[in-house]
């Protein structure tokens, strides 16, 4: 595989770019493989990639229905944290921030992890406390966190709300220094370069249509492309979950929502950190290009559909506003929307199932991208182990039965609140 | 915005409504027993598909009455609403 | 500066009114109803910006929403708009404008060395580089990369400007005042619909306004005229200009940003400054045109390159002119309209057909005109740097393939026309999969899925004839179906050019050794090797085209470059188009500011704030407020230079040993009413509810069907078949929500109504020793001895002539009483009980000594009730009936619910007695243990014991009933601290709970 270099790039530039390799090759699916991972997301590329890296397995086939990268890590925020307040949350997300900052060496791809700090805002002292719980549960996860006082928060983001024409003051922060963002498209982009340069077939294009199940073992899939034989089939595929949970007699703790985010038009920087405002739900960023990225709760009702409806956005947006009035004067440039696959706890599923040979990646609510490295580590070693990992134990599908849920928020199964 | 037709109030914009997700689930009766993963099932399992959904939206700033959508999750097209006690085809 | 382009007989601009702006400094001159760019341009003025990645010089492109090139910064007002398109923005006087993304100068600017390197920088460099060493990225590459980025300069200020909202509901809405728009709002209308007709411009007319053609023996722009004004005089009609319809969502949900103010020197009294619409149609009629199509070709981004139907508004409608030694670029009849019009007023144009022989009638007349044409010629290069100074021409072979004869010939201007697309952006966020036509080499609508049609050059109608009768159809058709009127009205004549077709051509060949940059997308620096080189590395889906060359992804959106990219893709890849397919749109159509969207809720009215019928009496009173959720509550009563801590242990001090006085007034309250009220709440709550007496209350717990906590508080037996329930403040919403679902949906069969009183009553809790006393006085005909009105109990009384309700419950652990009235006396009853209490040495205390009092008692609230407590860890598991189901039982007995060693709420002492245990602290058994740390649980909530004067916490710690005794640490990292504590029962004052029965 060409590596990535300025000097390849200055090399290359004299001859006119016209000797790049693929990225990623357009194989033909093989009539089988040790591994079959649905989805060419995030979780699925590093999946593969780690597969081959860590456990050595390289007879594995991604298989994609449309073109890799197009599902949630195409399509978020970019925010990258482990300020979670449950160890199980904490612990694997840290793992994760461990990948993130090695990740552009590691893949050779530039994935422009930039840890510029998230600021989670406070407006009460009550919420401070809150953080603080959330903060010091970190700490003594071995994850950094400080907390801010307001004079602390009004020096690192001036733009926030410090006037007294606001309803709801701040009160100071909770603040992850190393928390940041990255360059989405090149997470998947990175993986899959890796993946298939190690052997991985990317195979785009290919639905799967359904499951060979014989004696409660997976022998293969089925899909627009044939059918195709497989020891280990890992679902990695977010929203679409469901979906293929049907063909399977699978009624999962997940539904599915949709997610809206959108984009300023393109300013000249001004705001360094993520920050989030803390009596609502609404978060921003701003990105390289200085488009300023914006998200915040899902439009709340299930939804396979990508298109959202204006009152969500405006009530993220009022709640922006709130937070950082600037905002108004900018224009809103740009809107997505994602289908999120939200579990029944607001936290991921990442086991085996009571089918021999059957892995499931889901239940990743809007914290999918940022889980992808860890995500896809601890699938692959459940996968090539078939036993969970200590780092995803948690993440079991039982814990719906036995009570150990992960509940962040507090908010129990009303998944479309958030 | 959806335009939702509340079978007491006529169609009024999904602002006064609050969502309330799969309408098909049934408690068990009180009292009764009933295994734990049959309990489990009703409180974490729900319906999720693409396509047609019977699910619950709460008139919360309408009639407060609660009442069935039958909607497409992929078009958010609204075949049908009904009210609570309503049986649904 | 004079007006050097200006053109002296043709232009709707208001010549009698002349307007001053400055640009980058410098005053310049126009005339009312110019835009920027017009008046820029009749100064001769082509330089105004800098690209995104090459900072190469950026002139004007179009003439409106499509413009990619001139992004300004204004001035108004004091106020600062990044970001302004100077195409739509209208000139006023004194308006300040300059460019951004350039330094020191658009004319000199310091980051055009990077169009010198632009060798090294393709699509995609970055992912190839700035990765060593790792730390680099963040510290030294990125933020030298971001210092490049943006447009223009956000303000920081809070925004003056007001923004509304409208809500409006119609037959048809139709969107754009073109030939289809007019014509069929007019058929429409007149069949008695009633119609919303939006037009994004100042003018309204669309192509009308600038095409050489006849209506019912009118001019195009006098039928519009005619029309809009008869339209206008309709009351079934609402007609609006500088409105654009953004976004078509879900039933038939369209928004429309209307600019009324903007084009102003300031917002008017009584006017926002923009207008947001959330239209309801029952039909939406699209007929927002088409946008031209560049011709790329190479340094076809060299300002004075642009469309050619610009360049003939630029001439019609604002009486400017885009060069004077124009070169017409086109592969279709539409340039001929331009190049005729420059002729016209005088300028001698050339014409370059890309097309071997074509014939119609425009061809014809320009031929006759004596306009000077050359077909089967391409421009090969524009020429000069700042502004076209001439082009590199040449004949190309039939095949398209080959140059010959490559000459240059001076310009000042390069006039491109390389077809048109329908703009089917509404068409396509409404659902609708647009389907392509080979005909017109661009995506139109194809089946509607919602309530809508496009028509028009939207939908590839390009003829005039075609698109009148077909707007006039489908107005009457569309009218006719919602008002079943039978009104139609007759077609006039249309009199128009008949044109020939158009050459699929679009991309000229590099002549042999030569290496221009052909743009693509012109703000971005999307170029043609730039998609090759995406391809050639097997970035081959559209989706991965668009993302890795961030083609079409700049503020413009791709009106100009997405198809020319798509038919690129399709040209490399061997492939027909809509094999490649295109990525879908969404909305906005154009870029909406944030501050419409958002409307009026802003500043202190983000979110709506409540309070209670005693909160003017606070205020007077040196209340410091605390939100709660949206309610404001007294914290605490400030006297003289207290703090918060002082006040709230001389509050609290006062509630042990006097009396003090609590507004309650923000719990939740509902009536809970029906003869199987008593057997719901059964249900509801997890202890016994059959057998409460009339005049009694019962505190009382709720769970979700998961076992967790939702909410507590006291229930009340008004009379045989009405309860009065309180929630927490928090949850009041959620519990009457919670309530109506098992009453509507689980069990219908209960006879029970629910419905929230919170409004209608104006609480007060009095607690403390004294507080019998109070009462006694306060209410002289009840008797409230402890036989009378026993804890727990409830008698109605006469305040003053008021009626009350008092309630003898305890949140504070003291003997207490909670006396409610209609909240129009809430005010008198304060005034009543602090001025009957003075004697009792009353005072009024605030929601922080509260949390003292319920702390220090082991009282649960909401720090312990979070969400994921199940009654057990609250010590609450007394309350759990074995006997009964109640909602959420069955999930009690989940593995994890029972184990042995589950977390249970816990008190916590500071071994000194002196150290506060910051809330949010973690129980520790090793404060030096290897991290990460196991935690034994959390401080929930900590106060200074007034009664034992030392600090106190709640704690909830794993198995925390054995571990009362033990000597551990709290710890709270985030401050530093490591307090060793001792941990005993969570009721610290009067465990056998004597006072309240006092």
């Amino acid at each position: 595989m060409q590596k990535y270099s300025v000097f390849s790039l200055i090399k290359n530039a004299f001859s006119d770019h016209q000797n790049w390799e693929v990225a990623w090759k357009d194989p033909t699916p093989k009539k089988e493989y040790d591994v079959i991972i649905i989805g060419g997301g995030g979780h699925g590329l590093a999946t593969a990639y780690y597969l081959a890296k860590e456990h050595n397995i390289t007879n594995v086939a991604i298989i994609e229905k449309g073109w890799i990268g197009g599902g949630n890590v195409g399509r978020n925020t970019t925010i990258i944290r482990s300020n979670y307040m449950h160890d199980d949350n904490a612990l694997f997300s840290e793992f994760g921030m461990d990948l993130w900052r090695k990740m552009s060496q590691d893949l050779n791809y530039n994935v422009m992890f930039s840890p510029r700090g998230i600021i989670n805002l406070a407006h009460s002292d009550a919420q401070m406390n809150a953080y603080s719980r959330r903060g010091n549960s970190m700490r003594l996860n071995g994850i950094d966190a400080v907390l801010l006082s307001r004079e602390e928060v009004q020096k690192r983001i001036p733009m926030a709300d410090f006037s007294d024409n606001v309803r709801f003051p701040i009160f100071g922060g909770l603040m992850q220094p190393s928390a940041g963002t990255a360059r989405h498209d090149a997470v998947a982009w990175g993986y899959a370069r890796q993946a298939d340069s190690m052997g991985v077939d990317i195979i785009q294009n290919c639905e799967v249509t359904g499951f060979d199940v014989t004696n409660g073992k997976i022998v293969g899939v089925r899909t627009s492309r044939g059918d195709i034989k497989a020891k280990k089939v890992g679902l990695c595929v977010a929203g679409s979950t469901n979906i293929l949970a049907e063909m399977l007699n699978m009624t999962l703790p997940i539904e599915t929502h949709l997610l809206q985010a959108c984009v300023s038009e393109p300013v000249k920087p001004l705001l360094d950190h993520v920050v989030t405002f803390g009596a609502g739900h609404f978060y921003c960023s701003q990105s390289d290009k200085g488009e300023m990225v914006m998200g915040g709760d899902l439009d709340g009702y299930n939804s396979y559909s990508q298109r959202g409806n204006l009152p969500t956005l405006q009530h993220v947006l009022t709640e922006g506003i709130a937070m950082f009035p600037f905002l108004s004067k900018l224009k809103m440039l740009r809107t997505w929307g994602g289908i999120m696959d939200m579990s029944m706890d607001g936290s991921p599923i990442i086991d085996k199932t009571h089918i021999d040979g059957l892995y499931l990646n889901c239940g990743w609510c809007y914290g999918g991208f940022k889980a992808t490295p860890a995500s896809g580590w601890t699938f692959a070693h459940t996968i090539a182990q078939d036993r969970v990992h200590e780092l995803n134990a948690g993440y079991s599908l039982n814990r719906f039965n036995t009570g150990d849920l992960i509940d962040e928020k507090g908010l129990g199964t009303k998944t479309w609140i958030s | 915005m959806l335009y939702i037709f509340c079978p007491h109030c006529g169609s009024r914009s999904q602002n006064e409504f609050a969502y309330g997700g799969d309408a098909t689930v049934k408690r068990p009766e009180l009292n009764k027993e009933v295994s734990d993963q049959e309990w489990d099932n009703f409180v974490y399992l729900r319906k999720s598909p693409r396509g047609k959904h019977l699910e619950l939206w709460h008139h919360i700033s309408g009639c407060r009455q609660w009442i069935k959508v039958e909607r497409d999750t992929s078009t958010h097209e609204i075949f049908k609403t009904y009210k609570a006690d309503e049986l649904t085809e | 500066m004079s007006q050097d382009f200006r053109l002296d007989n043709i232009g709707m601009v208001n010549r009698d009114k002349k307007i001053s702006f400055t640009f980058n400094g410098k005053k310049y001159f126009g005339y009312e109803g110019d835009t920027i760019a017009s008046a820029l341009i009749a100064n001769g003025v082509h330089l105004v910006g800098r690209s995104f990645k090459y900072h190469r010089p950026r002139g004007f492109f179009g003439v409106g929403v499509d413009e990619p090139y001139a992004i300004l910064q204004l001035e108004r007002n004091n106020e600062r708009d990044p970001n302004i398109r100077a195409t739509e923005q209208e000139i006023f006087e004194g308006l300040e404008v300059k460019s951004v993304n350039c330094w020191p100068s658009v004319n000199f600017d310091i980051g055009a060395i990077n169009n010198f390197l632009k060798m090294f920088f393709p699509a995609g460099f970055y992912y190839k580089t700035f990765m060593w060493p790792p730390s680099f990225w963040y510290k030294i590459y990125e933020p030298f990369i971001r210092m490049a980025a943006g447009f223009g300069e956000a303000s920081i200020k809070h925004d003056k400007e007001r923004y509304e909202h409208k809500y409006e509901y119609c037959d048809l809405l139709i969107t754009g005042s073109g030939p289809s728009g007019l014509a069929s709002a007019y058929a429409a209308a007149k069949n008695g619909a009633r119609v919303i007709l939006a037009e994004d411009k100042p003018r309204y007319g669309g192509s009308l306004l600038t095409s050489d053609v006849n209506i019912g023996n009118q001019t195009g722009v006098e039928w519009s005229e005619k029309i809009i004004t008869e339209l206008k005089s309709m009351s079934n009609v609402i007609v609006k200009n500088r409105s654009q319809v953004f976004g078509y969502y879900d039933h038939n949900m369209l928004v429309m940003s209307e600019r009324i103010s903007d084009h102003l020197p300031q917002t008017q009294k009584y006017l926002p400054k923009q207008r947001l619409w959330y239209i309801r149609a029952k039909e939406v009629l699209i007929s927002s045109g088409s946008i031209e199509r560049p011709l790329v070709f190479g340094n076809n981004d060299t300002p004075g390159v642009m469309l050619s139907s610009a360049a003939k508004e630029y001439m019609k409608v604002y009486g400017v002119l885009v060069g004077k030694k124009p070169l017409i670029f086109t592969n279709n009849d539409s340039g001929y309209e331009t190049a005729i019009e420059f002729k016209k007023n005088g300028v001698n144009p050339l014409i370059l057909d890309t097309r071997k022989e074509p014939s119609s009638d425009i061809v014809t007349e320009a031929k006759n005109l004596g306009i000077e044409i050359k077909f089967s010629h391409v421009v090969v290069a524009a020429k000069g740097y700042k502004k076209v100074k001439s082009a590199d021409i040449a004949k190309i072979s039939d095949n398209k393939k080959d140059l010959s004869n490559i000459e240059n010939i001076e310009c000042d201007c390069i006039c491109v026309s390389g077809f048109w697309t329908p703009s089917i952006h509404l068409a396509s966020q409404s659902g609708n999969k647009s389907e392509f036509n080979e005909k017109i080499d661009a995506f139109i609508p194809k089946k509607s899925k919602q309530k809508e049609n496009t028509i028009g050059s939207a939908n590839g109608k390009f003829t005039l004839e075609e698109t009148i009768n077909e707007a006039f159809d489908k107005g009457y058709e569309v009218s006719n179906k919602i008002t079943e009127n039978n009104n139609k009205v007759s077609m006039p004549t249309v009199v128009e050019k008949k044109s020939s077709e158009h050459d699929k051509f679009w991309c000229v060949p590099l002549p042999k050794g030569k290496s221009y940059k052909r743009f693509l997308d012109f703000q971005n620096d999307v170029a043609v090797t730039d998609i090759e080189l995406a391809l050639r590395e097997g970035f081959r889906s559209i989706e991965h085209v668009k993302r890795y060359t961030t083609l079409g992804m700049a503020t413009d959106q791709g009106k100009t470059s997405n198809l020319n990219g798509l038919q690129l893709v399709s040209d490399i890849e061997n492939k027909v188009v809509p094999q490649v397919g295109h990525t879908t749109f969404r909305p906005p159509y154009t870029p909406v500011s944030i501050g419409a969207i958002v409307g009026r809720e802003v500043g202190k009215h983000s979110k709506p704030t409540r309070k209670s019928p005693m909160h003017e009496w606070h205020e007077k009173n040196n209340a410091v407020f605390v939100d709660a959720g949206v309610w404001l509550r007294p914290r605490y009563y400030k006297q003289g230079n207290e703090t918060l801590f002082e006040a709230s242990k001389r509050e609290a001090k006062n509630v042990r040993k006097n009396v003090g006085v609590c507004d309650v007034t923000t719990l939740g309250k509902i009536d809970v009413k029906g003869p199987d009220a008593a057997e719901f709440l059964n249900r509801v709550y997890t202890n016994a509810w059959l057998k409460l007496p009339v005049g009694k209350a019962r505190y009382g717990v709720m769970l979700r069907e998961d076992g967790i906590v939702m909410d507590d508080g006291t229930t009340t037996r008004i009379s045989e078949n009405h309860y009065h329930m309180t929630t927490t403040t928090a949850q009041a919403a959620n519990v009457l929500s919670h309530l109506e679902y098992y009453l509507q949906l689980v069990w219908p069969g209960l006879n029970v109504n629910v419905v929230s009183t919170t409004e209608q009553w104006a609480g007060a809790a009095i607690a403390g020793p004294n507080s019998r006393a109070l009462l006694t006085k306060l209410f002289p005909n009840s008797d409230v001895s402890n036989e009378g009105l026993p804890f727990m109990g409830y008698k109605e009384g006469d305040l003053f002539g008021i009626p009350a309700k008092i309630y003898r419950i305890s949140f504070s652990g003291e003997l207490a009483y909670e006396v409610n009235v209609e909240s129009d006396h809430g005010n008198f009853m304060w005034e009543k009980i602090i001025e009957v209490g003075k004697e009792f040495q009353i005072q009024p205390y605030g929601t922080e000594a509260l949390s003292t009092l319920r702390i220090e008692m082991g009282h649960v609230a909401g720090s312990e009730l979070d969400g994921r407590t199940i009654p057990h860890d609250a010590s609450l598991e007394g309350l759990v009936s074995k006997k009964k189901d109640f909602i959420g039982k069955r999930s009690l007995s989940r593995s994890s619910f029972t184990k042995p060693d589950r977390e249970k709420i816990v008190g916590v002492v500071p071994l000194d007695k002196t150290t506060s245990i910051p809330e949010g602290s973690y129980i520790v058994k090793d404060p030096k243990a290897k991290l990460p740390n196991p935690k034994l649980g959390h401080v929930s909530a900590s106060c200074w014991s007034v009664e034992y004067d030392n600090p106190f916490s709640l704690a909830i710690i794993k198995d925390g009933k054995n571990m009362i005794g033990q000597k551990l640490f709290a710890m709270s990292p985030l401050k530093n601290k490591t307090i060793p504590v001792e941990i005993v029962s969570s009721h610290y004052v009067d465990p056998e709970g004597k006072r309240v029965r006092a």
